[in-house]
């Protein structure tokens, strides 16, 4: 049996995969220990763990660490004269006009930090070595009056020469043995020291506490009697065995809205999707990514609570807009919704927990499209009259009727979710019409065709077990590893060479580590070169997975960089323009067993069996009513309300829906009008 | 026209995604460092009749001038003559510009043959020319500062592209390279939001965008005077310091008469200095601009839109000749000095009408580090731009090292300096610990530079202030340190003016310190726990 669990901030959903069937449960989060949720959910689903072979997990320990400040006591050696790089920062204000402006809070005080005396040059030449022993002293009396839990070291230049963190981890673990040290040339082979510093300190920060968390969560299953593979999925959307990720845990940061990107991918793969755009709405918030060709586009750097994050990340863009997020006029007088949310607690004010602020889901209760006697199906009751009150006051304010209020809040809803497609397609370079828009999570299906639209998207997949995407998504997880390193080429004949031979050398090492792990990795690897115009500082990247490379020829080097750049900046310098290489980025993978087909009977579908009125895009309708498992080949012709369980998918008029043979449900937009 | 609730929440959004993605394709796509590190440029989007509707949020005292720089374009070139594929260039300080370097372009966007609006973009350039590598503390006039672009109208196809205006750029900058390259990024970040205005057209039919930009104009225009509106009614005074013309020993003052009266504000300068003879003036746009980013900061959110509809509410005026409303040819390279001083009278104004909403003065000062060398093939050109501490605030300690009201330019990475510029080591970037001014809430702390020098041939060039004046402290508060720039030279300390020129040669150490913000409230009020947690920290208030 091969088991995922993803623990979120709510819910911890389970899906067990046993020979030909699928088991899905879904029970509330326990914060305080995300394990114990854990265990609730494989007893919710009647598991022994003994029987489980495989089990693949996911949570928000090490986010929470940060956005919580509850990591480990970090102390960080920096070269000297550097000792104020975290609170340095970049110089520079997020809020312009905030006159009270505070930069984001590091995660290692100044009392913790401690300057070498070293130095690289831009080059990688040595230009003066710690001295060992007044290293060693100095080292030693760091960490007799600290109480560390953990070590970081990010010296200058160290992309090019990590030598002397190296030299200098050493010296610690030799008077710490116990102490876990990280090096910034070790999480990021990349120029910038600030962001690098930063990475090394959070990847030290949650380092205990993600090992904590996963030998504690390891020795209650081998309690149980589990004896199966363990393993974590990363942000970068691929899995690590467990005791390899006690030693990565900043890979982690991310790995929720990884896993349902990861999980929406490899759902709809077997129909043939593959280039697609992920809608996942939450109560608070709305993750969307672009995934072209199959493979989710990777970004090389992140930031949380502020702080950058330079290790590859399945580049999703948030926003503030959820079922919980609070309609409200702005001093100008405009209509908004969102970010403040009413999350789960006080939550929307149909929840009658005390909330009072109209939300987004109360204003779908109150137009229909959410209904009271079926809200999560039929599992949680609700107050439609406490979601109208809420609303009223804003229908007067505008003199609207209520419906149509209640539809201009779920609209201004969609309008930053859009916002969010927008920023990971046309400020790409991609057009959103070539993608399907594949939505999960509670309030995705609801939205999605609606945003498609206003995209010119024209079609919507649905796939099976939505409400759990995110925990299949880890059961269809490939272990991953990636290699990433900076090494400046200019892109000539004579450098291809060099070129080969450092995407052959980051191959091989990313092989070796998996094949270290008992893995063994596919042929295929992703290479990705980060390229510029010589004079440039920012890179694009260019992707070599699947070429040859053993005849790939300068020339078309350029002209890949080339089609690349003007893909993201509308415009290419002529050709024979200088261009270099910056930074290389190899990943190896190993690919999970499939999961089994989720065909499902046909049904005969005609006509809608009942029937619900709604209020949408400002006008009255009565749509169709139907329950998921009813949906057939036949295409339905909306307005539909289909009910699946945790979730509810809409098609609006002009739109029709159908069951595929591979249990996605297909929502399509007519041509008419 | 009346636009529905939810068209104008997407115009909106999609107008001001598509400044800010202008924002980002510019910075990245640039070459120099001081726009694709330090982000020393801006982006807008302009509606058909040429007024400012979208911004990108980057340099507020550049975004500031983009209005006054297209109308100057437009008195030789109005609207109905302008073409698709014109451009239209405008640096000129006295025609509604900065300082010479921050080129403004401006690119007409048509759909279907009619205007549609304007995308525009500001870059500081490294270096155009002048009597000294990317900046000349002693020029006597604006001609001695570098080549003026009068507002004027060029053709993408004839002019750029090895065309006559690109080879006149060409022609007069010291690394034309980084230069072209730049005004490249200029074109690219409009070209993308001219994309995006016109799929917008597109969309929702060009009536309803217009009617929606009107709107974000009005609706800017409610909130602030909404906002002004609740502040009480009268006649406020304040002023501020400038240490020097840099030259002489003598203060130089700016002084502003505020007067609020219902939902507008009127802001005079009268009896602030006479405009000086060194590169310290402020033109009457960055003037205008300092003045509302004030204001606007005090009395808003920072959510409120910033575009020309927030201009209506604040009227400002300055006699013709003074230091913030200069004369040609007066030099204006370190405008940002007065401007600074524009800020700090209008704040220390305002102080007496709304006590709680401002915050005490803070370094407010753009520091210029300038460091260049001539080798056998031309220049390398190094320049950066710092800030320092800003005024604690009633409730938060101010802002550690980070730039200054005005501007919001980053630093460059030391990794990325020492690989673009061989010619120096950054031996020392840190907290200055001790400069931030005491109070219940402190005030935020300077830092410190130390660059040694690696070979000959290399000068240094600087502007900066608060050498003599200190950020002071507000209701109680102590004042910040002074900012201070020396040259370590064979054991001896020499220290530098604030605004000069100086030749450096191997083995030099450079230190260049800037200043404290002042501390607010009485500093025995402050709360034990923070106190303990800056000792801890080795942090101590400035001991003046």
């Amino acid at each position: 049996m091969r088991v995922g669990i993803e623990v979120g901030g709510t819910f911890t959903d389970l899906v067990a995969v046993e020979g030909g069937t699928v088991l899905t449960a879904k029970v509330p989060s326990t914060p305080a220990s995300p394990d114990l949720g854990a265990m609730h959910a494989l007893d919710a689903a009647g598991l022994d763990p003994a029987e489980i072979e495989e089990l693949v997990h996911g949570s928000t320990v090490a986010t929470n660490a940060v956005l919580e400040r509850k990591g480990a006591a970090v102390c960080l050696f920096v070269t000297r004269g550097t000792r104020d790089l975290l609170l340095l920062q970049r110089h520079d204000k997020h809020a312009i006009y905030d006159l009270r402006y505070r930069k984001p809070e590091p995660v290692v005080a100044r009392r913790d930090v401690f300057e070498i005396d070293e130095r690289m040059a831009a080059d990688g030449k040595v230009l003066k070595a710690p001295d060992r022993a007044a290293t060693a002293r100095l080292v030693r009396q760091a960490l007799a009056e600290g109480g560390y839990e953990a070590a970081a070291l990010c010296f200058l230049h160290a992309y090019a020469n990590p030598d002397h963190e190296r030299a200098v981890a050493a010296i610690i673990q030799e008077a710490a043995p116990a102490l876990p040290v990280t090096c910034s040339s070790d999480v990021t082979r990349e120029f910038r020291e600030y962001e690098r510093a930063s990475t090394a300190a959070l990847a030290a920060y949650v380092q205990p506490v993600m090992a904590g968390y996963v030998s504690r969560f390891s020795a209650a299953l081998a309690k149980r009697g589990f004896a199966g593979r363990f393993s974590i999925m990363q942000s970068n959307g691929g899995r690590m065995p467990a005791e390899a990720m006690e030693l990565n845990a900043i890979s982690a940061l991310f790995s929720g809205p990884a896993a349902g990107a990861v999980g929406a991918v490899r759902s709809v793969a077997g129909a043939g999707f593959r280039d697609l755009i992920t809608l996942d709405m939450g109560g608070t918030s709305t993750d969307v990514a672009l995934i072209a060709d199959g493979r989710p586009e990777l970004a090389s750097m992140t930031r949380i609570d502020g702080l950058p994050v330079k290790t590859p990340v399945i580049d999703i863009v948030t926003v503030g807009a959820g079922g919980g997020s609070i309609a409200w006029v702005d001093d100008g007088g405009l209509l908004r919704v969102g970010p403040h949310s009413a999350g789960a607690a006080p939550g929307p004010a149909c929840y009658g927990r005390g909330g009072d602020r109209p939300t987004v889901t109360d204003a779908h209760l109150v137009r229909g499209t959410l209904r009271a006697d079926a809200f999560l199906g039929g599992r949680m009751a609700v107050d439609p009259e406490a979601a109208r009150r809420a609303l009223e006051p804003l229908a007067v304010r505008f003199a609207l009727p209520l419906e149509e209020l209640a539809d201009s809040v779920v609209r201004l809803a969609e309008v930053s979710i859009v916002r969010a497609i927008q920023r990971v397609s046309t400020e790409r370079g991609r057009d959103p019409r070539d993608y399907v828009l594949v939505p999960y999570g509670g309030a995705g299906p609801l939205h999605a065709a609606r945003v498609a639209e206003d995209l010119a998207i024209g079609t919507v997949v649905v796939p099976p077990n939505a409400g759990v995407l995110s925990a299949s998504g880890l059961l269809l997880s490939d272990h991953v590893h990636y290699r990433t390193r900076t090494r400046r080429l200019a892109v000539s004949e004579a450098s291809m060479g060099a070129i080969r031979e450092t995407v052959e050398a980051l191959q091989a090492e990313a092989r070796d580590y998996l094949a270290a792990l008992g893995i063994e990795a596919e042929a295929d690897f992703d290479r990705v070169l980060e390229m510029r115009y010589l004079g440039q500082a920012f890179e694009v990247p260019v992707s070599l997975s699947g070429m040859d490379l053993a005849h790939l020829r300068a020339e078309e080097l350029a002209r890949l960089f080339g089609e690349a750049h003007r893909r993201v900046f509308e415009f290419a310098k002529p050709h024979g323009d200088p261009v270099e290489v910056v930074s290389f980025r190899v990943g190896v993978r190993a690919p999970p067993p499939p999961m089994p087909a989720m065909g499902r009977a046909p049904a005969n579908g005609r006509a809608p069996p009942r029937s619900a009125r709604l209020t949408e895009r400002g006008e009255a309708l009565e749509a169709g009513l139907l329950a998921r498992a009813e949906l057939g080949p036949d295409a339905m012709t909306g307005p539909l309300l289909i009910d699946d369980g945790s979730a509810t998918i809409y098609a609006p008029p002009g739109w029709t829906a159908a069951a595929d043979g591979h249990g996605n449900a297909i929502l399509t937009k007519g041509t008419g009008p | 026209m009346k636009v529905s609730p939810v068209d104008q929440a997407v115009i909106t959004q999609a107008l001001t995604a598509a400044a800010d993605e202008m924002g980002i394709k510019l910075i990245r796509s640039a070459h120099s460092p001081v726009v694709r590190e330090a982000q020393d440029c801006s982006a807008a989007i302009l509606d058909r009749k040429g007024r400012v509707v979208a911004q990108a949020d980057l340099i507020p005292i550049q975004l500031g001038s983009v209005t006054h720089t297209f109308r100057a374009c437009l008195e030789h070139h109005p609207l109905e003559t302008l073409r698709e594929g014109d451009f239209l260039v405008n640096n000129d300080p006295y025609s509604g510009g900065q300082h010479l370097p921050d080129i403004f372009l401006f690119s007409p966007i048509f759909l279907d043959g009619a205007l549609v609006g304007v995308t525009a973009t500001v870059v500081h350039h490294i270096d155009l020319g002048g009597g000294a590598p990317g900046l000349n503390p002693d020029a006597g006039d604006v001609h001695e500062e570098g080549i003026t672009f009068p507002p004027s109208r060029w053709s993408v196809e004839r002019d750029w592209n090895g065309g006559p205006f690109e080879r006149l750029v060409r022609a007069n900058v010291r690394m034309p390279e980084a230069t072209i390259g730049d005004i490249n990024a200029q074109f690219a970040a409009n070209a993308v939001g001219g994309e995006r205005l016109k799929s917008l057209c597109r969309k929702f039919g060009r009536d309803t965008v217009f009617a929606a930009m009107d709107e974000m104009l009005d609706y800017s225009e409610r909130r602030i005077r909404a906002a002004i509106a609740a502040a009480p009614d009268g006649s406020y005074r304040g002023e501020a310091w400038l240490d020097d013309d840099g030259r002489g020993e003598d203060p130089v003052p700016v002084r502003a008469l505020l007067t609020i009266e219902g939902d507008s504000i009127a802001v005079d300068f009268e009896g602030t200095a006479p405009q000086v003879a060194t590169n310290m003036n402020s033109p009457f746009a960055s003037t205008v601009s300092s003045a509302i980013a004030c204001i606007k900061a005090v009395l808003t959110d920072p959510d409120i839109p910033f575009n020309e509809g927030a201009e209506r509410a604040i009227s400002v005026t300055a006699p013709y000749g003074c230091l913030v409303n200069p004369r040609p040819p007066a030099p204006v390279r370190a405008r940002l000095l007065p401007s600074y001083r524009v800020v700090n009278a209008v704040m220390n104004a305002l102080a007496g009408a709304v006590p709680d909403r401002v915050i005490a003065p803070g370094f407010d000062t753009t520091t210029v580090s300038c460091i260049s060398h001539k080798h056998d093939r031309g220049y390398n050109i190094y320049l950066e731009i710092f800030g320092g501490g800003y005024g604690a605030g009633p409730g938060n300690d101010g802002c550690d090292a980070v730039d200054s009201m005005l501007s919001n330019c980053s630093n460059i990475p030391i990794e990325a300096m020492e690989s673009d510029y061989p010619f120096f080591r950054v031996e020392d970037y840190s907290l200055r610990a001790a400069s931030g001014g005491g109070g219940r809430q402190r005030g935020g702390m300077g830092f410190q530079r130390i660059y040694r020098i690696l070979d000959d041939g290399v000068t240094f060039a600087t502007y900066g202030d608060r050498f003599r004046f200190a950020a002071g402290g507000l209701f109680g508060g102590g004042p910040g340190a002074k900012a201070e720039t020396l040259v370590e030279r064979g054991g001896q300390r020499i220290p530098l003016r604030s605004k000069q020129q100086f030749p450096l040669s191997r083995g030099d150490r450079l230190i260049v310190r800037t200043g404290g913000g002042g501390g607010y409230g009485p500093a025995a009020e402050r709360n034990a726990e923070l106190a303990e947690r800056d000792r801890l920290d080795g942090f101590e208030s400035n001991p003046e």
